[in-house]
Protein backbone atom coordinates (compact mmCIF):
# COMPACT_ATOMS: atom_id res chain seq x y z
CA UNK A 1 0.00 0.00 0.00
CA UNK A 2 1.35 3.39 -0.86
CA UNK A 3 0.93 5.76 2.07
CA UNK A 4 -0.04 9.39 1.71
CA UNK A 5 2.39 11.64 3.58
CA UNK A 6 0.91 13.23 6.73
CA UNK A 7 1.25 16.79 5.40
CA UNK A 8 -0.58 16.00 2.17
CA UNK A 9 -3.41 14.31 4.12
CA UNK A 10 -3.94 17.37 6.31
CA UNK A 11 -3.88 19.59 3.23
CA UNK A 12 -6.53 17.47 1.50
CA UNK A 13 -8.77 17.57 4.58
CA UNK A 14 -8.49 21.35 4.84
CA UNK A 15 -9.28 21.62 1.13
CA UNK A 16 -12.35 19.40 1.53
CA UNK A 17 -13.63 21.54 4.44
CA UNK A 18 -13.09 24.75 2.44
CA UNK A 19 -14.97 23.36 -0.54
CA UNK A 20 -17.86 22.16 1.65
CA UNK A 21 -18.14 25.51 3.47
CA UNK A 22 -18.06 27.33 0.16
CA UNK A 23 -20.83 25.16 -1.24
CA UNK A 24 -23.04 25.60 1.81
CA UNK A 25 -22.56 29.38 1.57
CA UNK A 26 -23.82 29.27 -2.00
CA UNK A 27 -26.73 27.05 -1.04
CA UNK A 28 -27.91 29.50 1.65
CA UNK A 29 -28.50 32.35 -0.77
CA UNK A 30 -28.99 32.98 -4.46
CA UNK A 31 -26.18 31.61 -6.64
CA UNK A 32 -23.11 33.79 -6.35
CA UNK A 33 -24.56 36.05 -3.67
CA UNK A 34 -24.63 36.25 0.09
CA UNK A 35 -27.79 35.72 2.10
CA UNK A 36 -29.75 38.79 3.18
CA UNK A 37 -28.65 38.30 6.78
CA UNK A 38 -24.99 38.28 5.74
CA UNK A 39 -25.43 41.38 3.62
CA UNK A 40 -27.15 43.16 6.50
CA UNK A 41 -24.42 42.16 8.93
CA UNK A 42 -21.72 43.41 6.58
CA UNK A 43 -23.45 46.74 5.95
CA UNK A 44 -22.20 48.90 8.80
CA UNK A 45 -21.57 52.10 6.86
CA UNK A 46 -24.48 54.58 7.24
CA UNK A 47 -26.26 55.34 3.96
CA UNK A 48 -26.53 59.00 3.08
CA UNK A 49 -30.22 59.10 2.22
CA UNK A 50 -29.89 62.71 1.05
CA UNK A 51 -28.46 61.10 -2.10
CA UNK A 52 -32.06 60.29 -3.01
CA UNK A 53 -32.59 63.69 -4.55
CA UNK A 54 -36.16 62.98 -5.66
CA UNK A 55 -37.27 62.95 -2.02
CA UNK A 56 -38.62 66.48 -1.99
CA UNK A 57 -39.37 68.71 0.94
CA UNK A 58 -42.83 68.08 2.35
CA UNK A 59 -45.57 70.64 2.03
CA UNK A 60 -46.64 69.90 5.61
CA UNK A 61 -45.09 72.04 8.36
CA UNK A 62 -42.32 70.28 10.27
CA UNK A 63 -40.18 71.03 13.32
CA UNK A 64 -36.79 69.78 14.43
CA UNK A 65 -37.07 67.09 17.07
CA UNK A 66 -35.53 67.84 20.47
CA UNK A 67 -34.28 64.29 20.72
CA UNK A 68 -32.19 62.14 18.42
CA UNK A 69 -32.62 58.78 16.78
CA UNK A 70 -29.84 56.31 15.89
CA UNK A 71 -29.00 58.38 12.81
CA UNK A 72 -28.85 61.77 14.59
CA UNK A 73 -31.26 64.68 14.19
CA UNK A 74 -34.65 64.30 12.54
CA UNK A 75 -37.84 66.22 11.96
CA UNK A 76 -41.43 65.67 13.05
CA UNK A 77 -44.72 66.94 11.72
CA UNK A 78 -45.74 70.11 13.57
CA UNK A 79 -48.82 69.96 15.78
CA UNK A 80 -49.68 73.51 16.77
CA UNK A 81 -50.99 74.48 13.34
CA UNK A 82 -53.39 71.53 13.50
CA UNK A 83 -55.06 72.65 16.73
CA UNK A 84 -58.01 74.70 15.57
CA UNK A 85 -58.13 77.09 18.53
CA UNK A 86 -54.45 77.50 19.30
CA UNK A 87 -53.23 79.72 21.05
CA UNK A 88 -55.21 78.72 24.06
CA UNK A 89 -54.36 81.91 25.92
CA UNK A 90 -56.57 83.84 23.49
CA UNK A 91 -59.48 82.60 25.62
CA UNK A 92 -57.69 81.37 28.74
CA UNK A 93 -56.74 84.76 30.15
CA UNK A 94 -57.96 87.22 32.75
CA UNK A 95 -60.49 88.94 30.50
CA UNK A 96 -64.11 88.30 31.42
CA UNK A 97 -66.28 86.35 28.96
CA UNK A 98 -70.00 86.53 28.34
CA UNK A 99 -72.12 83.63 29.54
CA UNK A 100 -73.82 83.39 26.12
CA UNK A 101 -70.47 82.36 24.61
CA UNK A 102 -70.05 79.64 27.18
CA UNK A 103 -70.87 76.78 24.82
CA UNK A 104 -68.19 77.93 22.40
CA UNK A 105 -65.61 78.51 25.08
CA UNK A 106 -65.94 75.29 27.01
CA UNK A 107 -64.59 72.11 25.44
CA UNK A 108 -67.86 70.20 25.33
CA UNK A 109 -66.74 68.32 22.21
CA UNK A 110 -63.79 66.72 23.97
CA UNK A 111 -64.54 63.21 25.24
CA UNK A 112 -61.84 61.98 27.54
CA UNK A 113 -61.09 58.27 27.25
CA UNK A 114 -57.44 58.03 28.11
CA UNK A 115 -56.38 55.48 30.71
CA UNK A 116 -57.48 52.01 31.69
CA UNK A 117 -60.80 51.39 33.45
CA UNK A 118 -61.37 53.79 36.30
CA UNK A 119 -57.88 55.30 36.03
CA UNK A 120 -58.95 57.97 33.53
CA UNK A 121 -56.75 61.01 33.11
CA UNK A 122 -58.14 64.48 33.69
CA UNK A 123 -57.40 67.67 31.72
CA UNK A 124 -54.72 69.05 33.97
CA UNK A 125 -52.65 65.90 34.08
CA UNK A 126 -51.39 66.93 30.64
CA UNK A 127 -52.45 70.58 30.20
CA UNK A 128 -50.63 73.25 32.20
CA UNK A 129 -52.80 75.10 34.75
CA UNK A 130 -50.47 78.08 34.80
CA UNK A 131 -49.89 78.56 31.07
CA UNK A 132 -52.54 77.07 28.82
CA UNK A 133 -50.32 77.36 25.74
CA UNK A 134 -48.24 74.46 27.03
CA UNK A 135 -48.53 70.91 28.25
CA UNK A 136 -46.99 69.99 31.57
CA UNK A 137 -45.43 66.83 32.93
CA UNK A 138 -45.51 65.47 36.48
CA UNK A 139 -42.29 67.31 37.33
CA UNK A 140 -43.95 70.60 36.45
CA UNK A 141 -41.89 71.15 33.31
CA UNK A 142 -43.65 72.97 30.47
CA UNK A 143 -43.81 71.01 27.20
CA UNK A 144 -44.46 72.48 23.78
CA UNK A 145 -47.46 71.09 21.87
CA UNK A 146 -45.14 70.33 18.93
CA UNK A 147 -43.04 68.09 21.16
CA UNK A 148 -45.74 66.12 22.94
CA UNK A 149 -43.60 62.94 22.71
CA UNK A 150 -41.72 64.35 25.69
CA UNK A 151 -44.95 64.10 27.69
CA UNK A 152 -46.49 60.94 26.20
CA UNK A 153 -43.19 59.12 26.62
CA UNK A 154 -43.34 59.61 30.38
CA UNK A 155 -45.90 56.81 30.61
CA UNK A 156 -45.53 55.19 27.19
CA UNK A 157 -41.75 54.92 27.36
CA UNK A 158 -41.60 51.66 25.39
CA UNK A 159 -43.60 53.20 22.58
CA UNK A 160 -41.39 56.29 22.67
CA UNK A 161 -38.23 54.20 22.41
CA UNK A 162 -39.71 52.36 19.42
CA UNK A 163 -40.96 55.62 17.89
CA UNK A 164 -37.50 57.19 18.08
CA UNK A 165 -35.96 54.13 16.44
CA UNK A 166 -38.69 53.62 13.85
CA UNK A 167 -40.60 50.53 15.02
CA UNK A 168 -43.62 52.57 16.24
CA UNK A 169 -45.31 55.31 14.24
CA UNK A 170 -44.26 56.03 10.70
CA UNK A 171 -42.28 58.20 8.35
CA UNK A 172 -44.12 60.76 6.27
CA UNK A 173 -44.28 59.86 2.54
CA UNK A 174 -40.55 59.16 2.01
CA UNK A 175 -38.09 56.49 3.09
CA UNK A 176 -35.24 58.53 1.58
CA UNK A 177 -34.16 62.11 2.01
CA UNK A 178 -34.52 63.88 5.31
CA UNK A 179 -36.13 61.82 8.06
CA UNK A 180 -39.59 63.23 8.82
CA UNK A 181 -41.82 61.19 11.12
CA UNK A 182 -45.34 61.70 12.34
CA UNK A 183 -45.78 62.90 15.89
CA UNK A 184 -47.88 61.05 18.50
CA UNK A 185 -50.99 63.11 17.82
CA UNK A 186 -50.77 62.70 14.02
CA UNK A 187 -52.26 59.24 14.51
CA UNK A 188 -53.67 59.20 18.06
CA UNK A 189 -56.37 61.50 19.36
CA UNK A 190 -54.69 62.48 22.65
CA UNK A 191 -58.05 62.59 24.44
CA UNK A 192 -59.04 59.12 23.23
CA UNK A 193 -55.87 57.49 21.92
CA UNK A 194 -57.10 53.96 21.20
CA UNK A 195 -57.96 53.20 17.56
CA UNK A 196 -61.66 52.82 16.81
CA UNK A 197 -63.34 49.75 15.33
CA UNK A 198 -64.65 50.32 11.81
CA UNK A 199 -65.45 48.55 8.56
CA UNK A 200 -62.42 47.64 6.43
CA UNK A 201 -61.73 49.76 3.33
CA UNK A 202 -62.28 46.79 1.00
CA UNK A 203 -62.46 42.99 0.94
CA UNK A 204 -60.70 40.12 -0.84
CA UNK A 205 -61.87 37.36 -3.13
CA UNK A 206 -60.51 33.80 -2.83
CA UNK A 207 -57.19 33.25 -4.60
CA UNK A 208 -57.23 31.13 -7.74
CA UNK A 209 -55.00 28.17 -7.15
CA UNK B 1 -20.09 41.96 -1.87
CA UNK B 2 -21.83 44.08 -4.43
CA UNK B 3 -19.23 43.37 -7.07
CA UNK B 4 -19.99 39.68 -6.59
CA UNK B 5 -23.66 40.31 -7.17
CA UNK B 6 -22.93 42.39 -10.23
CA UNK B 7 -20.55 39.76 -11.61
CA UNK B 8 -23.19 37.10 -11.23
CA UNK B 9 -25.65 39.42 -12.99
CA UNK B 10 -23.18 40.03 -15.76
CA UNK B 11 -22.45 36.35 -16.31
CA UNK B 12 -26.15 35.59 -16.40
CA UNK B 13 -26.83 38.37 -18.89
CA UNK B 14 -24.02 37.25 -21.17
CA UNK B 15 -25.40 33.73 -21.04
CA UNK B 16 -28.75 35.08 -22.13
CA UNK B 17 -27.20 37.02 -24.97
CA UNK B 18 -25.29 33.99 -26.25
CA UNK B 19 -28.31 31.75 -26.27
CA UNK B 20 -30.47 33.75 -28.53
CA UNK B 21 -28.31 36.08 -30.54
CA UNK B 22 -28.35 34.30 -33.87
CA UNK B 23 -32.02 33.36 -33.87
CA UNK B 24 -33.17 36.71 -32.58
CA UNK B 25 -30.98 38.66 -34.94
CA UNK B 26 -32.34 36.64 -37.81
CA UNK B 27 -35.90 37.37 -36.69
CA UNK B 28 -35.06 41.03 -36.30
CA UNK B 29 -33.71 41.30 -39.82
CA UNK B 30 -36.77 39.48 -41.09
CA UNK B 31 -38.99 41.85 -39.17
CA UNK B 32 -37.29 44.92 -40.60
CA UNK B 33 -37.68 43.55 -44.11
CA UNK B 34 -41.31 42.69 -43.46
CA UNK B 35 -41.91 46.06 -41.80
CA UNK B 36 -40.58 47.85 -44.83
CA UNK B 37 -42.92 45.82 -47.00
CA UNK B 38 -45.99 46.26 -44.82
CA UNK B 39 -45.25 49.95 -44.18
CA UNK B 40 -45.29 50.66 -47.89
CA UNK B 41 -48.57 48.76 -48.15
CA UNK B 42 -50.11 50.67 -45.27
CA UNK B 43 -48.91 54.02 -46.50
CA UNK B 44 -50.30 53.19 -49.89
CA UNK B 45 -53.67 52.31 -48.27
CA UNK B 46 -54.46 55.01 -45.67
CA UNK B 47 -51.44 57.27 -45.24
CA UNK B 48 -50.41 57.98 -41.62
CA UNK B 49 -53.68 57.26 -39.78
CA UNK B 50 -53.51 56.69 -35.98
CA UNK B 51 -54.31 53.04 -36.64
CA UNK B 52 -51.22 52.55 -38.78
CA UNK B 53 -49.10 54.42 -36.22
CA UNK B 54 -50.42 52.07 -33.55
CA UNK B 55 -49.66 49.07 -35.73
CA UNK B 56 -46.15 50.30 -36.37
CA UNK B 57 -45.45 50.89 -32.68
CA UNK B 58 -46.81 47.47 -31.76
CA UNK B 59 -44.66 45.90 -34.45
CA UNK B 60 -41.53 47.54 -33.03
CA UNK B 61 -42.55 46.59 -29.50
CA UNK B 62 -42.97 42.98 -30.54
CA UNK B 63 -39.39 42.70 -31.75
CA UNK B 64 -37.67 44.62 -28.99
CA UNK B 65 -34.91 43.25 -26.75
CA UNK B 66 -35.22 41.75 -23.29
CA UNK B 67 -35.27 44.68 -20.83
CA UNK B 68 -32.06 43.62 -19.09
CA UNK B 69 -30.19 43.50 -22.39
CA UNK B 70 -31.38 46.90 -23.59
CA UNK B 71 -29.09 49.88 -23.71
CA UNK B 72 -30.31 53.07 -22.06
CA UNK B 73 -31.32 54.41 -25.50
CA UNK B 74 -33.37 51.30 -26.21
CA UNK B 75 -35.04 51.60 -22.79
CA UNK B 76 -35.90 55.23 -23.49
CA UNK B 77 -37.25 54.27 -26.90
CA UNK B 78 -39.52 51.48 -25.62
CA UNK B 79 -40.83 53.72 -22.87
CA UNK B 80 -41.60 56.41 -25.41
CA UNK B 81 -43.43 53.88 -27.61
CA UNK B 82 -45.44 52.57 -24.66
CA UNK B 83 -46.41 56.11 -23.65
CA UNK B 84 -47.59 56.83 -27.18
CA UNK B 85 -49.47 53.52 -27.31
CA UNK B 86 -51.23 54.36 -24.04
CA UNK B 87 -52.31 57.63 -25.62
CA UNK B 88 -53.54 55.95 -28.81
CA UNK B 89 -55.24 52.98 -27.15
CA UNK B 90 -56.66 54.51 -23.98
CA UNK B 91 -56.38 58.26 -24.52
CA UNK B 92 -54.33 58.83 -21.36
CA UNK B 93 -51.08 60.81 -20.98
CA UNK B 94 -48.98 58.43 -18.91
CA UNK B 95 -45.39 58.94 -17.84
CA UNK B 96 -43.44 55.69 -17.84
CA UNK B 97 -40.11 55.74 -16.03
CA UNK B 98 -37.19 53.38 -16.53
CA UNK B 99 -35.26 54.67 -13.55
CA UNK B 100 -32.66 52.17 -12.35
CA UNK B 101 -31.79 51.15 -8.80
CA UNK B 102 -29.87 53.28 -6.30
CA UNK B 103 -26.46 52.02 -5.28
CA UNK B 104 -26.00 50.71 -1.75
CA UNK B 105 -29.74 50.23 -1.36
CA UNK B 106 -31.46 46.93 -0.61
CA UNK B 107 -35.13 47.29 0.16
CA UNK B 108 -36.67 45.47 3.10
CA UNK B 109 -40.05 45.41 4.75
CA UNK B 110 -41.31 44.67 8.24
CA UNK B 111 -44.90 44.09 9.31
CA UNK B 112 -46.06 44.57 12.90
CA UNK B 113 -48.58 41.81 13.65
CA UNK B 114 -49.44 43.31 17.04
CA UNK B 115 -50.41 46.71 15.55
CA UNK B 116 -52.31 45.86 12.36
CA UNK B 117 -56.04 46.28 12.87
CA UNK B 118 -57.28 44.87 9.57
CA UNK B 119 -58.54 48.20 8.20
CA UNK B 120 -57.24 47.21 4.73
CA UNK B 121 -56.37 50.76 3.70
CA UNK B 122 -53.13 49.23 2.37
CA UNK B 123 -55.01 46.96 -0.04
CA UNK B 124 -57.13 49.85 -1.31
CA UNK B 125 -54.08 52.09 -1.81
CA UNK B 126 -52.19 49.32 -3.61
CA UNK B 127 -55.04 48.71 -6.07
CA UNK B 128 -55.18 52.41 -6.98
CA UNK B 129 -51.42 52.94 -7.13
CA UNK B 130 -50.64 49.90 -9.24
CA UNK B 131 -53.56 50.08 -11.71
CA UNK B 132 -54.83 46.67 -10.66
CA UNK B 133 -57.66 44.99 -12.53
CA UNK B 134 -60.91 46.23 -11.01
CA UNK B 135 -63.05 43.62 -12.73
CA UNK B 136 -61.20 40.54 -11.47
CA UNK B 137 -60.50 42.43 -8.22
CA UNK B 138 -56.78 41.68 -8.34
CA UNK B 139 -54.97 42.51 -5.10
CA UNK B 140 -51.27 42.18 -4.35
CA UNK B 141 -51.73 42.55 -0.60
CA UNK B 142 -53.86 40.19 1.46
CA UNK B 143 -54.76 40.58 5.11
CA UNK B 144 -55.64 37.50 7.14
CA UNK B 145 -57.65 37.55 10.34
CA UNK B 146 -55.87 35.18 12.67
CA UNK B 147 -56.57 33.35 15.91
CA UNK B 148 -54.04 33.83 18.69
CA UNK B 149 -51.14 31.40 18.60
CA UNK B 150 -51.39 30.75 14.85
CA UNK B 151 -48.66 32.15 12.63
CA UNK B 152 -49.57 30.52 9.32
CA UNK B 153 -51.91 32.63 7.18
CA UNK B 154 -53.54 29.49 5.74
CA UNK B 155 -55.05 29.02 9.21
CA UNK B 156 -56.58 32.52 9.06
CA UNK B 157 -59.54 34.13 7.33
CA UNK B 158 -58.52 36.05 4.20
CA UNK B 159 -62.03 37.13 3.24
CA UNK B 160 -63.31 38.87 6.36
CA UNK B 161 -65.65 41.81 5.93
CA UNK B 162 -66.98 43.04 9.26
CA UNK B 163 -66.05 45.65 11.85
CA UNK B 164 -62.40 45.38 12.72
CA UNK B 165 -60.42 44.81 14.87
CA UNK B 166 -62.24 41.87 16.42
CA UNK B 167 -61.31 41.17 20.02
CA UNK B 168 -58.81 38.34 20.45
CA UNK B 169 -57.88 38.25 16.76
CA UNK B 170 -54.76 39.57 15.13
CA UNK B 171 -54.13 40.56 11.54
CA UNK B 172 -51.33 39.42 9.26
CA UNK B 173 -50.52 40.90 5.86
CA UNK B 174 -49.07 38.84 3.02
CA UNK B 175 -47.66 40.03 -0.29
CA UNK B 176 -44.61 39.32 -2.46
CA UNK B 177 -41.67 38.91 -0.07
CA UNK B 178 -39.01 39.73 -2.69
CA UNK B 179 -36.92 36.68 -1.80
CA UNK B 180 -33.18 36.90 -2.39
CA UNK B 181 -33.29 33.24 -3.39
CA UNK B 182 -36.62 33.42 -5.17
CA UNK B 183 -38.12 30.15 -6.49
CA UNK B 184 -40.29 32.05 -8.99
CA UNK B 185 -37.20 33.39 -10.79
CA UNK B 186 -35.78 29.89 -11.12
CA UNK B 187 -39.06 28.57 -12.48
CA UNK B 188 -39.38 31.11 -15.27
CA UNK B 189 -38.48 29.53 -18.64
CA UNK B 190 -38.19 32.86 -20.48
CA UNK B 191 -36.23 34.83 -17.82
CA UNK B 192 -39.06 37.34 -17.80
CA UNK B 193 -38.75 37.75 -14.04
CA UNK B 194 -35.60 38.61 -12.13
CA UNK B 195 -34.23 40.29 -9.03
CA UNK B 196 -32.98 43.84 -9.47
CA UNK B 197 -29.77 44.96 -7.69
CA UNK B 198 -31.88 46.80 -5.08
CA UNK B 199 -33.61 43.53 -4.25
CA UNK B 200 -36.95 44.06 -6.00
CA UNK B 201 -38.23 41.04 -7.91
CA UNK B 202 -39.76 42.36 -11.13
CA UNK B 203 -41.52 41.08 -14.24
CA UNK B 204 -41.04 42.26 -17.83
CA UNK B 205 -44.66 41.98 -18.93
CA UNK B 206 -43.60 42.02 -22.57
CA UNK B 207 -41.36 39.00 -22.09
CA UNK B 208 -43.74 36.91 -19.98
CA UNK B 209 -45.28 34.02 -21.92
CA UNK B 210 -47.98 33.40 -19.32
CA UNK B 211 -47.00 29.83 -18.44
CA UNK B 212 -47.65 30.48 -14.70
CA UNK B 213 -44.76 28.28 -13.54
CA UNK B 214 -43.75 31.12 -11.21
CA UNK B 215 -47.22 31.16 -9.67
CA UNK B 216 -46.88 27.49 -8.90
CA UNK B 217 -43.32 27.90 -7.62
CA UNK B 218 -44.06 30.72 -5.17
CA UNK B 219 -44.74 29.29 -1.69
CA UNK B 220 -46.27 32.60 -0.54
CA UNK B 221 -49.05 33.13 -3.13
CA UNK B 222 -47.24 36.31 -4.17
CA UNK B 223 -48.08 36.28 -7.88
CA UNK B 224 -51.21 37.18 -9.82
CA UNK B 225 -52.22 36.16 -13.32
CA UNK B 226 -54.25 38.20 -15.79
CA UNK B 227 -56.88 35.81 -17.08
CA UNK B 228 -58.48 38.65 -18.98
CA UNK B 229 -57.55 42.13 -20.10
CA UNK B 230 -57.22 44.21 -16.92
CA UNK B 231 -59.91 46.88 -16.62
CA UNK B 232 -59.18 50.19 -14.94
CA UNK B 233 -61.56 53.16 -15.38
CA UNK B 234 -59.79 55.81 -17.45
CA UNK B 235 -60.09 58.49 -14.77
CA UNK B 236 -58.64 56.17 -12.12
CA UNK B 237 -55.47 55.23 -14.02
CA UNK B 238 -52.34 56.22 -12.11
CA UNK B 239 -50.32 58.14 -14.70
CA UNK B 240 -46.99 57.93 -12.87
CA UNK B 241 -45.77 54.56 -14.06
CA UNK B 242 -42.63 52.47 -14.30
CA UNK B 243 -41.69 49.97 -17.00
CA UNK B 244 -41.12 47.29 -14.35
CA UNK B 245 -43.98 48.45 -12.14
CA UNK B 246 -47.50 49.71 -12.56
CA UNK B 247 -47.68 50.27 -16.33
CA UNK B 248 -50.76 48.71 -17.89
CA UNK B 249 -50.63 44.93 -18.08
CA UNK B 250 -52.33 42.82 -20.71
CA UNK B 251 -54.21 39.55 -20.89
CA UNK B 252 -52.13 36.45 -20.25
CA UNK B 253 -49.22 37.89 -18.25
CA UNK B 254 -48.07 37.53 -14.67
CA UNK B 255 -47.88 40.46 -12.30
CA UNK B 256 -46.98 41.00 -8.67
CA UNK B 257 -46.07 43.47 -5.95
CA UNK B 258 -42.97 45.45 -6.96
CA UNK B 259 -42.56 47.32 -3.64
CA UNK B 260 -44.09 50.11 -5.81
CA UNK B 261 -40.87 50.45 -7.82
CA UNK B 262 -42.24 53.66 -9.39
CA UNK B 263 -42.43 55.20 -5.91
CA UNK B 264 -39.56 53.62 -3.99
CA UNK B 265 -36.88 54.51 -6.51
CA UNK B 266 -37.99 58.12 -6.12
CA UNK B 267 -37.45 57.82 -2.37
CA UNK B 268 -41.12 57.35 -1.50
CA UNK B 269 -42.62 54.66 0.69
CA UNK B 270 -44.63 51.94 -1.09
CA UNK B 271 -48.32 52.86 -1.31
CA UNK B 272 -49.30 50.24 1.30
CA UNK B 273 -46.80 51.53 3.86
CA UNK B 274 -47.80 55.12 3.14
CA UNK B 275 -51.51 54.37 3.50
CA UNK B 276 -51.34 52.35 6.72
CA UNK B 277 -53.02 54.37 9.49
CA UNK B 278 -51.58 52.22 12.28
CA UNK B 279 -47.86 52.31 11.48
CA UNK B 280 -47.71 48.53 11.13
CA UNK B 281 -45.69 48.74 7.96
CA UNK B 282 -41.98 49.62 8.12
CA UNK B 283 -40.02 50.01 4.90
CA UNK B 284 -36.45 51.05 4.27
CA UNK B 285 -32.89 50.36 3.23
CA UNK B 286 -31.50 47.17 4.75
CA UNK B 287 -27.94 48.31 4.03
CA UNK B 288 -28.33 51.45 6.16
CA UNK B 289 -27.60 50.64 9.83
CA UNK B 290 -29.57 53.75 10.86
CA UNK B 291 -32.75 52.91 8.94
CA UNK B 292 -36.05 52.08 10.63
CA UNK B 293 -36.09 48.58 9.20
CA UNK B 294 -32.67 47.87 10.68
CA UNK B 295 -33.89 49.15 14.06
CA UNK B 296 -36.76 46.67 13.90
CA UNK B 297 -34.48 43.78 12.97
CA UNK B 298 -32.08 44.66 15.78
CA UNK B 299 -34.52 45.43 18.59
CA UNK B 300 -37.71 43.47 17.94
CA UNK B 301 -38.78 39.86 17.92
CA UNK B 302 -38.85 39.12 14.22
CA UNK B 303 -39.57 36.08 12.10
CA UNK B 304 -39.98 35.33 8.43
CA UNK B 305 -42.72 33.18 6.93
CA UNK B 306 -41.57 29.68 5.94
CA UNK B 307 -37.96 30.60 6.61
CA UNK B 308 -37.02 26.91 6.50
CA UNK B 309 -37.57 26.85 2.72
CA UNK B 310 -34.36 28.86 2.25
CA UNK B 311 -36.04 31.41 -0.01
CA UNK B 312 -34.46 34.20 2.04
CA UNK B 313 -37.37 36.70 1.89
CA UNK B 314 -36.81 40.39 2.60
CA UNK B 315 -40.08 40.67 4.52
CA UNK B 316 -40.14 40.22 8.30
CA UNK B 317 -42.98 40.03 10.80
CA UNK B 318 -42.45 41.57 14.19
CA UNK B 319 -44.34 42.17 17.40
CA UNK B 320 -44.18 44.80 20.13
Amino acid sequence: MNKIPYGVGVFLMVLAVVVLVDQSAVASGAPGTESVTDRINHATEPYDSMKVTTAHELSAKTVQSKEQYQGGDFKILARKGEISRFRCSVCHNDKPILAQNGVLFTHGDVKLNHGLGKNQLTCNECHSMGNRDFLVNKEGRKIDFDHSYQLCGKCHFRQKRDWLGGAHGKRETYWGGERVVRNCTSCHNPHSPAFATKMPATYSLPLDE
Amino acid sequence: MDSRTNNADQVEKEGMADNKSSRRQFLKKMSIAAAAGSASLVVGGCGGSPKSEEMGLKWEEYFKEHYRLMTQEEKDATVKRLERLAKLERGVDVQISNQGPHEQVLYGYAFNISRCKGYMDCVEACVKENNLDRRAKTQYVRIFEMDPGKLDPTAGDGQFYHEVPVKNKFYMGVQCFHCENAPCIKACPTKATWREPDGIVVVDYDWCSGCRYCLAACPYWGRRFNWGDPEVPKEEINLNQHYLGNRMRMKGVMEKCTFCVQRTRKGKLPACADACPTGSRVFGNLLDPNSEIRFVLKNKKVFRFKEDLGTDPKFWYFMD
